[in-house]
């Protein structure tokens, strides 16, 4: 009926605050596609990037209120459920142990690497490939990987300051790629 | 601090991002509320991650959707959905109402003011005139009561035996014009009262003259006093004579202009 009407995000969030099917649907069909891209940046399986997709879509309908439009944009709040929800998926112990068996597969149909290069076409992961590896490397860990500074110093064996230094110069030449 | 260099630090991404620690995303936040420039970076750097993420928008399995419908069933409102899809022809109509509601208490409003400014203006100008009505009774009241206490003083000299009353008729030809002089022999102390003495001219005024050893002697110029006048102090006068002379008196009396003229008593 209303199938072509925009909402702006304040239409959107007071609407689903007010648990209105029309506007969760409406939120679907705008912005799922978006979001599941960076879920797939992250778990790298499409199977399994559509399952947290539907995951991330409960938590956005179950907070929406206390989403806070002060401190960001509903876009911005909705890619940070989704990161954390995809980040906690490669955590689990279900995915660590597909992951090992998929490697095997992987290794047994000679496919290494299709995957991976197609994760490194798409969305966000797509304008990281374009930086430096040293830069890369950061940004994956942090960003699509979740580790925390500290974490990463230790596991690369390179000091914090300079972990900190090089993933604000890596954020710095992201925003320069990102922004026309 | 330098906002420019921290909004080009990196900070910015990094909160949006999500990756910002609990310090870091404590102090942006606080910094943003103070510093425009820093939430319009913020915004910005959101922005074209959410274009170039729509940009960049897979497609999800039919299923995923479906699935999210089904499980998603019973938290949907449907009523009250409908009722907030509706909402913004209904707000209208409430807004309507509103603002008609507001119009007529304008005009409700603005007739009140007029009303009562009226009314103000009236009582204002009632209040100016009751003002200027009070001034002029209370100077009304001083002049009569100047009045009444010199009517009281004169009556007082008048029938006080110290003083010898003495009456100057008209000359010939004047015998209409009246005045009186009491004399206080002792302390000199002369006072006129002008019975019968027309108005005078403006360039002319009438002078008293006491006849001294026979020589007219200045006993004042008469003007415009209520009751008795006080005039100059006279010895060993014989008698009293008024003259109309030019305005201010004159040394010696013009006797062409004799008005009236009494001897004294005994």
């Amino acid at each position: 009926m209303e199938v072509a009407k925009k909402y702006s995000e304040s239409e959107l969030v007071h609407l689903l605050q007010q648990r209105s099917e029309q506007v969760f649907s409406y939120l679907y069909d705008n912005y799922s596609g978006a979001l599941l891209s960076i879920i797939y940046n992250i778990v790298k399986d499409e199977e399994l990037a559509n399952d947290v997709l539907q995951e991330v879509f409960v938590k956005i309908w179950r907070q929406v209120e206390s989403y806070d439009s002060s401190k960001g944009r509903l876009f911005t709040w909705m890619l940070n459920i989704a990161r954390n929800a995809s980040i906690d998926t490669i955590r689990s112990k279900s995915y660590q142990n597909s992951q090992k068996n998929r490697e095997l597969s992987e290794n047994v149909y000679s496919s290494a690497g299709v995957s991976q290069l197609h994760v490194d076409q798409i969305g966000l992961r797509k304008l990281v490939h374009k930086l430096k590896e040293e830069y890369r490397v950061l940004i994956d860990l942090s960003y699509f990987q979740g580790f925390t500074q500290d974490e990463i110093s230790k596991m690369m064996d390179i000091p914090l300051g300079t972990v900190k230094t090089r993933l604000r110069t890596a954020l710095i030449q992201l925003r320069g790629i990102i922004q026309p | 601090m330098n906002i420019q260099a921290y909004i080009e630090s990196g900070i910015i991404e990094s909160y949006v991002l999500g990756m910002a620690d609990e310090h870091e995303r404590a102090e942006l936040e606080r910094l943003s509320q103070q510093h425009p420039e820093i939430r319009a970076a913020v915004e910005a750097f959101e922005l074209s991650l959410e274009q170039n993420a729509m940009a960049n928008a897979m497609s999800p399995a039919p299923r995923v959707k479906s699935d999210l419908l089904a499980q998603l069933e019973n938290e949907f409102k449907p009523i009250e959905q409908t009722k907030l899809v509706t909402m913004p022809v209904s707000n209208t109509g409430w807004l309507r109402y509103m603002a008609a509601a507001s119009v007529i208490l304008l005009v409700v409003s603005a007739a009140t003011n007029v009303y009562f400014y009226n009314q103000f203006r009236e009582a204002s100008n009632q209040y100016q005139a009751l003002l200027v009505e009070k001034t002029s009774l209370l100077a009304q009241n001083e002049a009569l009561q100047t009045k009444g206490l010199d009517l009281y003083n004169g009556m007082q000299i008048m029938s006080d035996p110290a003083y010898t009353k003495v009456s100057m008729p008209g000359i010939k030809a004047e015998e209409n014009k009246l005045a009186t002089v009491f004399w206080d022999k002792k302390k000199n102390e002369v006072y006129l009262l002008a019975n019968r003495l027309p108005q005078t001219s403006t360039d002319t005024q009438y002078q008293l003259w006491a006849i001294v050893d026979g020589k007219p002697v200045d006993a004042g110029m008469i003007d415009g006093c209520n009751g008795l006048c006080k005039m100059k102090n006279i010895s060993n006068a014989s008698a009293f004579a008024i003259t109309l002379e030019k305005r201010g008196g004159s040394p010696t009396p013009n006797l062409q202009q004799l008005q009236v003229i009494g001897n004294v008593a005994g």
